[in-house]
């Protein structure tokens, strides 16, 4: 061997996704493609009642149908689910009640689509129905119905926290102000509808279930609690997902239903949900009412926040506790705040639940903060950068008032490039408008956000560790990285590689990874609260760590020398210093197998008690080991005769500690940013007694590529000293800086403050209109 | 998506066979692009026995110059070669400007410009699943006896969504239709009635074959603007087209049609009285009021219907006041 090649540095690595050729060209394998021979298709009678009481359901006469093979209803499922332990009120097949629109009531499983879809067409369901409520304000109403037994006033989870002294916060205030705020419902709009391929073996009693999910391991735990089944004899494989965005954060009732089905027709059952299915299933951000009062000094330091926040959760638990943990924990961390209330409301509704998506809880509360900041800016003739820049977090590390560690904090430098990359010195007295356009006007806007790396907490405190990797190290002199973190098109399975390749020094080409199968890879909570990266990626460190130990104390015995004079140069081996060729890679292999064979290594991670968070009632949704941070600036030009809005140009700064891949982050930031410019200009989900007028591409109207502007990245890394290799999160905190700093731009532009998203043309329109009856009612007051 | 009912596919080679054909079965449909057909069939909004694909007919699938100068144009001629059609381009581009904002690219292969003009009403109620429909009791337009967007009237409200036929309209196009009786003209504007459950006047057996444009239209600067809240895929919320003459400083002629506002492709009446006169505020106010006065958005979209109508004003004057400008 003449050449000795350095070890090469793969964190940091701009390393096309691991995963991307499969994806690009077609040939990955998505839920809806594997092997179907043999399965009966799985269709679902869903209710057309918003409120109801069950009843009968009727199968006879769908029964009778040639080419039907079984028919289920909530007769074969007496077992609730649900993600959190305590809040687990949902049947997979409705049994007493229905409490939505399009509630799975009864599945078919038939030979194919056509005899399935009749059989749908022949159930029978009668009902009494009840008084339905599509809005939580109705809901909360004395005398109406409850939804769920001792859940009075409807209300799933009421959360009212304090830290600090808030009156004498707004009492010491020069300036005091409150407003109120509303978003409407969005949903995650992942590309590939749902779909779960279940396959029962009656002779072993085995299940396995193939699925879209982000956490085959909850839906490993619901299958067996639902079913009643030992998790020995369940298998759960997740294969290549089309997006996941939280909607697939829990056990969805699809994958439960076409498990049952499987197991009551004995053998395949293959379930493709439609768009209009998908939409139904939701677990989308709820639609969000807030009031938010700021007090601060004549310098911008704020004294206090106080918060009211409530969620039209829809009709059933799911993550809803979290989600209005999440809104009240992280008005925190983000600016220095002496002293917050927080009041929120998760209220049950009739319509399809929500959960969790990105930016959980968090964003519709931020879009309200942000625009009373601006507000508090104005009143006090602060730039909107300075009354910022005046709230900072103190150096750290520090803690907030409500317990959250803070060890890294980079909004400085992202505030600083979001306003000289957007050219914000020029806003104050730049000229609006644009020429040979007359009905044009220009804007600029700001808003800063943050999220969180994983939750400290795990939803199920089993002591084991947060995360677990192995690697297994054969003959063959490959390296497999077995994972149960779920890469749902975020990279993890990328970043897990190169964590990895970073700790020993190994080509690319010597890693796989094999990820999410239950009889194969290690459990793993799941894709969620973007906690991959730190914790697996944590654990693949560990791991990667763990075998070249063992790979060095194998180079020393080949060597005959001592350990620590081994120099591990990736793929090979060497005495340090020495003018030797040094060992490669395969025979260091070959020396670690004597006498112990196939090598699997261990890796884990576990987050330190100390940052597991507070002990109050709820405390345990907020803590994290790392908090990523963003600020984004927006500019736009808006049509003043058809109040359209069009984004020009988007900077966004995210500080993710340490980019292990800087072009994974930067699609994962422009991701997060084109999410929340979705829900600012044009998403929502809108019922009609219920029903979904919105479920379908079309009238959901997700930003085509016509309004996706041109969106720049800025990496911030503030090396976290507990993140691997430093990194934060990098998928979720951009987002919610989005929304404020677009309606920020747009009163920049025309002078108006939209309180509400998403900022449609005709809300906007409104918005004018009524400024203009004022400016012309103060004009006439002025005459006078 | 849902899978396809069963269907048959006949294949005329003539406009006259596919008359013949569609009056022998009258629940069959015409199939052209099939991007409204197919998604009405896969909703179950359409269940026809069969399908009469036009693809077949040669007549119908080609632009052409009479020796007067009028313009034919085949009703299978894409959007895709209507916009790529030199003697459109160069003639009236107002035609290629509202074919270029229909759908998106990919739709535009197969859409066809008849299919634009039959293009279905539309509305919130009407364009969803079966699943949906029967769980709100069905509506007025398909199957069930209640107008939800305005339950106490007796008519559909559903809206019409093409945008050629504004652009055509104020081109003075005529529609070339043949039926079990032979072939008839008339002037597009007749091929429409207000009625969102009952749009077109087509008779049983009969079928948009070709537009006309006549050549003296070519005097006339014409232009499409439309709103909607995407730049691409979206069906106009409003749409209007204008076309003017002009004769020194003041206006000569004036055409104004809309589209997505109400249940037909509406010709706005009275728009020649302002001829005469030069383009100013005061004329646009008297267009506005015109305009304001006939548009009757309903609430078939999420977008609330009076923007819709302030939206419909503010783009005919914004149209006329630049095509004025420009001629």
């Amino acid at each position: 061997m003449s050449t000795v090649a350095k070890a090469r540095k793969a964190a940091g690595d701009r390393l096309p996704l691991i995963d991307g050729i499969e994806k690009v060209s077609g040939s990955a394998r998505y839920t809806a493609d594997l092997d179907a021979r043999g399965a009966l298709v799985g269709r679902i009678y869903r209710s057309p009642y918003p409120h109801a009481e069950i009843l009968s359901v009727d199968i006879s006469e769908a029964e009778k149908l040639p080419g039907v093979v079984k028919i289920i209803t909530g007769d074969v499922c007496d077992m609730t689910y649900g993600v959190i332990p305590v809040a687990q009120n949902e049947y997979p097949l409705a049994r007493d009640k229905v409490r939505y629109c399009g509630e799975p009531v009864a599945a078919v499983a038939a030979i194919d689509a056509e005899t399935a879809e009749k059989a749908l067409s022949l159930i029978r369901m009668e009902v009494r129905e009840l008084p339905a409520y599509f809005e939580a304000a109705e809901s909360r109403e004395p005398g109406a119905e409850e939804l769920h037994e001792k859940k009075a006033g409807n209300i799933d989870r009421d959360v009212h926290h304090e830290f600090g002294d808030v009156e004498a916060g707004f009492a010491d205030a020069d300036v005091v102000l409150e407003d109120t705020y509303d978003c409407e419902e969005v949903t995650h709009l992942h590309i590939e509808p749902h779909a779960a391929l279940a396959e029962y073996d009656p002779h072993r009693g085995w299940l396995t279930l193939h699925s879209v999910t982000q956490v085959p391991y909850y839906v490993h735990l619901m299958l067996a609690r639902c079913m009643k089944m030992d998790t020995a004899h369940i298998r759960v494989i997740k294969p290549f997902i089309g997006g996941g965005f939280g909607a697939r954060t829990e056990t969805l009732n699809f994958e439960i239903i076409t498990a049952l089905l499987a197991r009551e027709a004995g053998g395949k059952v293959r379930m493709v949900l439609n768009r209009e299915e998908t939409f139904l299933t939701h677990r989308g951000r709820p639609k969000t009412h807030i009031r938010l009062k700021l007090g601060a000094m004549k310098d911008g330091k704020l004294t206090a926040c106080q918060a009211e926040v409530v969620q039209r959760g829809g009709a059933y638990g799911g993550y809803g506790i979290v989600t209005i943990l999440y809104a009240g924990a992280l008005l925190n961390a983000l600016y220095d705040i002496p002293a917050v209330r927080y009041d929120g409301y998760r209220v049950y509704t009739n319509t399809p639940p929500c959960g969790a998506m990105r930016g959980h809880g968090t964003v519709d509360v931020r879009f309200a903060f942000e625009t009373l900041m601006d507000r508090m800016a104005g009143e006090l003739g602060l730039d909107p950068f300075a009354i910022r820049r005046r709230n900072l977090l103190p150096p750290c590390p520090t803690e907030t008032i409500n317990g959250l560690k803070i060890t890294s904090y980079g909004l400085p430098e992202c505030l600083d490039y979001a306003e000289e990359a957007s050219g914000w010195k020029d806003r104050n007295g730049a000229d609006r408008t644009v020429q040979g356009a007359p009905h044009l006007r220009k804007g600029l806007g700001m808003g800063c956000s943050h999220y969180v790396s994983g939750a400290a907490k795990p939803v199920h405190w089993t002591g084991e560790p947060h995360a677990v990797i192995n690697l297994k190290l054969d003959f063959d002199g490959g390296i497999t990285i077995l994972t149960g973190a779920s890469d749902i098109g975020q990279g993890s399975s990328t970043i897990l590689a190169q964590a990895v390749a970073e700790v020993l020094g190994v080509d690319y080409a010597r890693l796989r990874v094999i990820a999410n199968d239950s009889a194969i890879t290690p459990k793993d909570n799941g894709s969620y609260s973007s906690r991959v990266t730190y914790m697996v990626g944590n654990a693949a460190i560990d791991a990667a760590n763990n075998l070249k130990t063992i790979l060095i104390e194998a180079a020393a015995r080949k060597l005959d020398a001592h350990i620590d004079d081994i120099e591990c140069l990736g793929e090979v081996y060497r005495v340090a210093g020495s003018q030797d060729p040094g060992l490669p890679f395969n025979e260091v292999v070959i020396e670690a197998l004597v006498d112990t064979g196939t090598l699997t290594v261990k890796g884990t991670f576990t987050v330190p008690k100390e940052f597991q968070g507070g002990k109050h009632r709820g405390g345990a949704v907020g803590p994290s080991m790392g908090y990523s941070y963003a600020a984004t600036a927006v500019a736009v030009t808006v049509d003043i005769d058809t109040a359209q809005v069009t984004v020009d140009n988007v900077w966004t700064a995210l500080d993710c500690g340490f980019a292990i891949n800087p072009l994974s982050v930067e699609g994962q930031v422009q991701g997060a940013v084109w999410m929340g410019l979705g829900q600012a200009m044009s998403e929502e989900t809108r019922y009609h007694e219920g029903l979904p007028f919105t479920a379908n591409m079309l009238d959901y109207r997700v930003p085509s590529i016509v309004e996706s502007p041109g969106i720049k990245v800025k990496i911030v890394e503030s090396i976290d000293p507990n993140g691997p290799f430093g990194a934060k999160e990098a998928s979720e905190g951009a987002l919610s800086s989005f929304m404020p700093a677009l309606a920020a731009a747009v009163e920049n532009a025309v002078g108006v403050r939209l309180h509400e998203t998403p900022i449609t043309p005709d809300r906007l329109m409104d918005a004018l209109i009524r400024k203009r009856r004022e400016n012309k009612r103060a004009a006439s007051k002025g005459a006078a | 998506m849902e899978p396809l009912p069963q269907f048959s596919i006949l294949h005329p080679s003539t406009a006259d066979e596919a008359a013949r054909m569609r009056a022998e079965n009258p629940d069959a449909r015409f199939l052209a692009g099939g991007t409204d057909l197919m998604v009405n069939i896969r909703r179950g909004i359409e269940r026809p026995s069969a399908v009469i694909d036009l693809g077949g007919i040669a007549d119908l699938s080609s632009v052409s110059m009479a020796g007067n100068g009028d313009l034919r144009i085949g009703a299978s001629v894409t959007l895709d070669r209507l916009i790529e059609d030199e003697s459109i381009v160069s003639r009236f581009p107002v035609l290629v400007e509202a074919a270029k904002q229909v759908a998106g690219s990919t739709h535009r292969t197969m859409a066809t410009v008849g299919g634009n003009l039959c293009l279905d009403t539309r509305c919130l109620f009407y364009n969803q699943s079966e699943w949906w429909r029967q769980s709100n009791d069905y509506c007025l337009k398909h199957r069930g006896e209640v107008c939800h967007v305005a339950p106490t009237g007796k008519r559909c409200h559903a809206a019409f969504s093409g945008d050629l036929a504004p652009a055509l309209l104020v081109l003075g196009a005529e529609a070339e239709i043949v039926g079990p009786d032979g072939t008839r003209t008339i002037p597009l504007a007749d091929l429409y009635r207000d009625d969102g459950a009952d749009h077109l006047t087509l008779a049983n057996g009969e079928l948009l074959t070709a537009v006309t444009v006549p050549a003296a239209s070519q005097s006339f600067v014409a232009g499409y603007e439309k709103n909607r809240v995407r730049g691409g895929i979206d069906f106009p919320l409003a749409g209007v087209a204008v076309a003017l003459r002009r004769d020194g400083s003041s206006l000569a002629g004036l055409r104004v049609a809309l589209t997505g506002t109400n249940s037909f492709p509406l010709l706005i009446d009275g728009a020649d009285d302002l001829n005469g006169g030069t383009v100013d505020e005061a004329l646009l106010d008297a267009l506005q009021k015109l305009v304001m006065k006939q548009v009757q958005p309903m609430r078939s979209t999420l977008t609330a219907s009076n923007y819709r109508r302030t939206v419909a004003c503010a783009l005919a004057r914004r149209l006329t006041a630049r095509l004025f400008a420009q001629a």
